[in-house]
């Protein structure tokens, strides 16, 4: 296994969704999407329309977030990213609390746009650095945004793949549920599955995700985090390798 | 309001105030309206504001929809200016005064949050304040030492490193 850190592995795989001459937008506290969409845009996504919220380089709006709400509810993003606290095995996101919601056991931050974007942005992958029973469940406690809808719904888009440190989901639209379709170079069936809080479906011919490339690598450790550093100085300081 | 997706989301149960109705335009179609939220007050920080409270406000934030949402609209700012020099103080957008109720000069008022362009946020002391924010002994502390103590703003600035 190529020496890198967790998140530098979850970026390449997140740069390697990204697709040239897409709008792709990345919202709050989601350090590891923005160096994955930078290092898309640095390498096969020049022409790709890149959005990060609190970017001063990246944020082609003035009158604050309404303007990007707008914009996302006119099915303006081809790509997105939103995470949460629980995820379950139908692509459900739980961004409100753990528990009873009056007597929380872990308040969470609340679903904010992710019950408008995860239906509105065409494709939405969601990142987890966290990869344990805890955060991917069977059934999560509430559902701020589902993974899927009835068909009189109005849902142009939804959930397209969920990445971790451990492996990549597809979510099966058909299924309406993830199911493993790569994973990360040395990790077993055995761990995925003792670390995973839903029964798996047979992963023993599942693909492994090629290692991040040396050119990949440098660019992450260089321009990417140079740029990351504007939003997410902390992050910059600790997830890339020296 | 109508708000797009939402329809089938927990938000249905949690909040009986939001309604899924048939789309008017398409009734086979579920929608979900939530009423528009009326503030009573809003406290909002300006990067620079004329004495009739015409507000230089940062490009990237929501404080002029949320003044706008409020029935009293207080705002500080880092600096009270002329309408001339207003135009000049720096990036922003302009929020008319007719909007705004009361404005007061605050050098540093957003601490320990930030001003973009002038100052940073101040982690160290956000990370004292979550500490602090664990148990009700060390919030009482924190509350007494600096929101309580101080007798203004510039005696609370000086309380820190």
């Amino acid at each position: 296994m190529t020496p890198c850190t967790p998140q530098e592995r979850m970026a390449t795989v997140i740069a390697r969704e990204v697709r040239d001459g897409e709008t792709v937008a990345v919202g709050t506290l989601a350090p590891v999407p923005a160096s994955g969409v930078l290092l898309a845009h640095f390498t096969h996504a020049p022409r790709a329309r890149v959005v990060l919220l609190n970017h001063p380089d990246y944020w082609p709006f003035r009158q604050g977030s309404k303007e990007f709400y707008d914009f996302a509810q006119r099915g303006g993003f081809d790509l997105f990213f939103l995470s949460g606290g629980q995820i379950d095995r139908h692509g459900n996101l739980n961004l409100i609390a753990v528990g009873d919601v009056e007597r929380p056991r872990v308040r969470l931050p609340g679903g904010a746009g992710s019950a408008m974007l995860y239906y509105l942005a065409r494709r939405v992958i969601v990142f987890r650095t966290e990869h344990s029973p805890r955060i991917f469940v069977e059934r999560v406690d509430h559902v701020a945004s589902p993974g899927s809808s009835p068909p009189e719904v109005a849902r142009p888009g939804g959930p397209w793949k969920v990445v971790t440190p451990l492996c990549v989901f597809r979510f099966d639209r058909e299924r309406k549920a993830l199911v493993v379709e790569s994973v990360h170079p040395g990790v077993t069936r055995e761990e995925l599955a003792r670390r995973t809080g839903f029964a798996l479906d047979d992963v023993g011919s599942v693909e492994v995700i090629p290692e991040p490339t040396s050119g990949e690598l440098h660019l992450l450790r260089t321009r990417v985090r140079e740029a990351v550093a504007k939003t997410y100085p902390q992050f910059a300081e600790t997830a890339f390798t020296r | 309001m109508a708000v797009p997706g939402h329809v089938g989301s927990d938000y249905e149960r949690l909040r009986p105030e939001f309604k899924v109705i048939p789309n008017p335009y398409d009734p086979a179609q579920p929608v979900m309206i939530v009423p528009a939220i009326r503030c009573d007050a809003a406290l909002i920080h300006a990067l620079a504001a004329t004495p009739d409270g015409t507000l230089l406000l940062d490009h990237m934030e929501d404080d002029a929809l949320l003044a706008q949402a409020s029935r009293v609209v207080i705002a500080s700012a880092e600096r009270i200016v002329t309408r001339d020099e207003l135009g000049r103080a720096g990036e922003g957008v302009v929020l008319e005064g007719i909007h705004v109720t009361a404005v007061v000069e605050l050098p540093r008022g957003a601490h320990p949050t930030f001003v973009r362009g002038l100052y940073a946020v101040d982690a160290a002391h956000l990370s004292e304040y979550v500490v602090a924010a664990r148990d009700d002994e060390a919030f009482r502390d924190y509350l007494a030492r600096y929101v309580h103590g101080p007798k203004d703003h510039a005696a609370y600035l000086a309380l820190l490193t």
